[in-house]
């Protein structure tokens, strides 16, 4: 898979930790199906919910920016989640779309 | 990850370095994968996955592991010669995909910083400029001037290397005229036809913006053929 565009999520990454933020980085690092964003798509996030980027198409976003605030709350390192087809009991949200993808947050440290 | 290691692969994609981030997603340790440098201890026992991914230029979670990869390639280079109102426009939209670009000129007034901020500029005649660019079948010339004298030297060393994409601005008349000086200085038919001329899908826009545009979908279209 060829990196075919260039976001400068990492580098933007970079200035929000030298300007104070706390930064998590969230990485798109399985699919199935047909997910809207590759393997290997970024999103940050900061401690204000403030967020550039992105891991799907609008799906899961705000439960991705929930949960990094609560990585960065706590202080954990990181976190493994995965969402599947649109699913009540186990999601607020899903992938309309059908596919299925895992996202792992890291904070940057 | 840590802010050592974020710094470190900024400082590699700048340089245009190949490598990889290999994470550990039980336990959260990264470590940036080089192709001629010690794998890190914790990561020793995946090594031949990791090449393997490496090489294959793909991304992805090693195969019952926890090891995830996440690969940098050397972007695509494209070489655009002429400074001109388009070459601002082209430049607004190929500076997010992931590309190498220069842009040649060697008049001064049209290549400037102002103009053209943070870009690398090469304010140079094109054999002089093509002397400082390493070039090869996997970079594509977009040639904007429509003046022989810039646009010609370029094309044929275009042609020369085999670039994977030349496209070249110009009405049709233009372009014939341009196709039968070329044949004149020895290039084969086909190899002439190789060029897009006029440049760019014809997506009916005749405004810089346009123009723009639709030679940057061809050149995306191209790309993806590599």
């Amino acid at each position: 898979m060829k990196n075919t565009s260039d976001e400068k999520i990492l580098e933007e990454a970079n200035l929000w930790i030298n300007a104070n933020h706390k930064v998590a980085l969230v990485t798109v690092i399985k699919t199935w199906g047909s997910s809207p964003r590759q393997v290997g798509s970024k999103m940050i996030v900061n401690e204000k919910g403030e967020f550039l980027g992105s891991i799907s198409g609008g799906c899961v976003e705000s439960s991705i920016i929930e949960e990094s605030l609560k990585l960065l709350k706590d202080n954990k390192l990181f976190k493994k989640i995965e969402f599947k087809v649109t699913n009540q009991n186990a999601w607020e949200v899903g992938l309309a779309c059908g596919g299925e993808i895992t996202i792992y947050l890291e904070q940057i440290n | 990850m840590k802010k050592q290691i974020l710094e470190n692969i900024i400082s590699k994609k700048n340089n245009k370095e190949e490598f990889a981030i290999v994470t550990n997603i039980s336990n959260g340790e990264n470590f940036i994968f080089e192709k001629n440098k010690i794998i890190d201890k914790n990561f020793e026992k995946y090594s031949d996955e990791i090449k393997n991914y490496f090489n294959n230029k793909q991304n992805g979670i090693i195969e019952n592991t926890d090891i995830f990869i996440d690969t940098y390639f050397r972007p695509i280079k494209v070489i655009v010669v002429g400074a001109v109102h388009i070459t601002q426009f082209l430049l607004d939209y190929i500076k997010n995909l992931n590309f190498e670009i220069f842009i040649i000129d060697p008049r001064d007034y049209f290549a400037s910083e102002k103009r053209f901020p943070n870009m690398n500029i090469i304010n140079k005649w094109p054999i002089e400029a093509f002397e400082e660019i390493k070039t090869d079948s996997s970079t594509a010339l977009i040639a904007l001037t429509h003046d022989p004298k810039i646009d010609d030297p370029a094309l044929k060393h275009a042609l020369k290397n085999k670039f994977f994409y030349i496209g070249a601005l110009g009405s049709k008349k233009t372009h014939l005229n341009r196709c039968q000086r070329l044949k004149e200085a020895g290039f084969k038919e086909e190899e002439v036809n190789s060029i897009h001329g006029p440049i760019g899908i014809n997506l009916g826009g005749k405004s810089s913006p346009e123009i723009a545009l639709s030679i940057t979908a061809q050149l995306v279209l191209e790309s993806h053929k590599l």
